[in-house]
């Protein structure tokens, strides 16, 4: 009760100092007076004191609901937390050029579609399969972008995430892009499931210091880390070992690996090859994260002007209607009394008053 | 003041004999010498030789001597007891108070042109002296007294004065018209005519038709006590309209039922002063 009161306010508060006056039909009454020589004359009748009490009540919504509805009260906007089956899901996506690209390798053409309209496909299919999930998408390439920090608005996670075809530039710089991907959980909630999804068809080489802050920060945040790797056909999968030297410089993709492994956090990678093997990968994550979720609902700032109007126009039908019910008593003021007395007497009794003895 | 000489007077017969030696037009207690024939007393008993019956002297046996008597002409003072409190502010179909000033305006006529005295003793709570007349056959100082109750403003709460003017009336039994719309509590209805029980006393109960009959069968009416009693508003409607004039008739019926020992019925002075209504209530009971 005293939370709502609290969320209760009006648009010109200083109105409300004229509140009192509606204390006013306490003291007056709407109808007309009729003056009686003694009210004990009337008869005790308990419908007559009901409808006293209704009217004098309708007085006073009539204007007090006009004061509070010129006032402008509203009920304030608010944030109610409740909790729902999600997860927090803060999803990286690569927006380097090669992502134009179909599985293929090639420029699309005809029916086929870039890896980026492919996870662009499922990713928004993603959003929105469960209400209470919160997204957050960041892109990288060279430097990462914020694209929609931490929400649960599927509306505009659907929108970034159409987004993502857009045509990529440059190279992928994935440790910057972790970095803020990661940060996107913001502070956190005991018992919240998080997982970090990292959309990309390549690897680059993370830096060592940079390495030891990563690290760092998952072992704060300790997400769910999943990494949906499209892999072009052709191209050296996560687990080859590279003919050569065994450097990151060689491979990129083999070492971010290892060094997701060795962070100490849940891990999966899917390595995708085609629009299916993606979309596969998408559902075992959904089924994945499946944990209690606090959310946020936004009430928005309520007007209840219209509910004052009403209020005062309920009353105001009530006194309306009592008004029109008054009765007259019949009373005619009579101005020249003595003149009721000398009219109606024909003749002047002149005989003695010997009568009367 | 030529406006109450026009209507018609009020008759009374007084109850009792009245005595005294000035000479008036009611049938006094006294014998004197001249007036009605009453009766034949012995010379011994009042030896008068101017009035001695000589017929009965002759025809009596005993050969005793018969003197005649005669009824003295008496007047007796009327007075007229005025209720000033608030509730006499009550405008109906008529004024209250110019009703109430009305049937004093003939009253004082009618008394004093046979030679009675009118007074007048106007009281809400306490005696109001600006209202009070004593008994005099002065018909204008009457009148004029008559004329300053209409200015009377009433505002007092209760009629407990009367008591205090019914101490002033002791004396000689007098004729005494109280006018209220006894709107009191029973107490002092049965206090005040217990006080005046010495007098004739003939209570003029001012009623309005829009207190009773008058009253609508529909509608909502904020009423208002004229003495402070607080507001109160009544829904209208048949039954209730019933209930309230059983319950004023039954009011009537107690004032009648309390004033039966003492004092003649009430008569009721509604809407218009009828001064041979008046007289009729006066010779028949």
């Amino acid at each position: 009760m005293l939370a709502l009161l609290s969320s209760l306010g009006a648009a010109t508060p200083w109105l409300l100092w004229c509140l009192p006056v509606a204390l006013l039909p306490l003291a007056l009454s709407v109808a007309r007076r009729n003056a009686l020589p003694s009210i004990a004359a009337v008869p005790e009748d308990p419908l007559s004191a009901g409808l006293r009490i209704v009217l004098t009540a309708a007085g006073m919504l009539a204007v007090g609901g006009l004061i509070l509805a010129l006032a402008g009260p509203y009920r304030a906007g608010e944030r109610v937390t409740r909790t729902g089956i999600g997860a927090q899901v803060s999803m990286l996506i690569d927006r380097s050029g090669s992502m134009n690209e179909t599985f293929a390798g090639r420029q699309p053409s005809g029916a086929e579609e870039s890896k980026a309209a492919a996870s662009r496909r499922i990713l928004r299919d993603f959003v929105g399969e469960r209400v209470h999930d919160q997204f957050a998408v960041t892109a990288f390439s060279t430097a990462p972008m914020l694209v929609v920090p931490m929400t649960d608005r599927h509306a505009a996670v659907r929108a970034a995430i159409s987004a993502i075809d857009r045509p990529g530039l440059d190279y992928t710089n994935v440790a910057r892009g972790l970095g803020m991907a990661l940060s996107q959980f913001g502070p956190g909630v005991p018992g919240v499931s998080r997982a970090l999804l990292l959309v990309s068809d390549g690897a680059a080489v993370i830096d060592p210091r940079i390495q030891a802050q990563l690290r760092a920060e998952f072992a704060r945040v300790r997400p769910n880390l999943y990494w949906l790797f499209l892999r072009t056909k052709g191209s050296p999968s996560i687990s080859d070992k590279p003919a050569g030297e065994d450097t990151p410089q060689a491979a990129p993709e083999r070492h971010l690996d290892l060094f997701f492994k060795s962070l100490g956090v849940p891990y999966r990678a899917f390595e995708a090859e085609g629009a299916e093997a993606v979309a596969s990968a998408v559902r075992q994550i959904e089924a994945l994260e499946r944990d209690p979720i606090p959310y946020t609902e936004e009430r928005p700032r309520r007007d209840l002007t219209g509910w004052a109007y009403g209020a005062a126009a309920l009353g105001l039908l009530l006194l309306v209607l009592a008004k029109l019910a008054e009765a007259d008593l019949g009373r005619r003021p009579v101005q020249a009394a003595p003149a009721a007395e000398r009219a109606p007497e024909p003749a002047r009794d002149a005989a003695p008053r010997t009568a009367a003895a | 003041m030529s406006g109450p000489e026009d209507g018609a007077d009020i008759l009374y017969w007084p109850r009792w004999r009245p005595g005294g030696h000035r000479v008036g037009a009611h049938r006094g207690r006294d014998a004197g010498g001249l007036g009605t024939f009453r009766d034949q007393v012995a010379f011994l008993r009042l030896p008068d030789a101017r009035r001695i019956d000589l017929r009965a002297s002759l025809r009596d046996p005993f050969e005793g001597v018969v003197v005649r008597r005669f009824e003295t002409r008496t007047p007796v003072e009327t007075w007229a007891l005025v209720d000033l409190s608030a509730s006499m502010r009550f405008q109906g179909r008529a004024d209250r108070l110019g009703l109430a000033q009305a049937f004093c305006a003939a009253l004082a006529r009618s008394a004093t042109r046979i030679g009675d005295g009118f007074g007048l003793i106007g009281c809400d709570a306490a005696l109001r002296e600006a209202f009070t007349l004593p008994a005099t056959r002065h018909r204008a100082a009457a009148q004029a007294a008559v004329a300053r109750l209409g200015e009377a403003t009433c505002d007092g709460r209760g009629a407990e004065g009367l008591l205090e003017a019914a101490r002033r009336l002791a004396g000689r039994p007098k004729l005494v018209f109280l006018v209220s719309d006894f709107r009191w509590p029973q107490a002092l209805i049965e206090a005040v005519f217990a006080a005046l029980a010495l007098h004739d006393v003939t209570p003029v109960l001012l009623a309005d038709a829009a207190e009773d009959e008058g009253l609508p069968a529909w509608g909502l009416a904020e009423l208002d006590d004229l003495e402070g009693a607080g507001r109160r508003l009544v829904f209208l409607r048949p039954s209730l309209r019933r209930r309230w004039i059983a319950r004023e008739a039954e009011r009537v019926e107690a004032l009648r039922r309390i004033c039966a020992p003492f004092a003649r019925p009430p008569f009721r002075l509604a809407d218009r002063f009828d001064a041979e209504a008046l007289s009729r209530h006066l010779m028949t009971t």
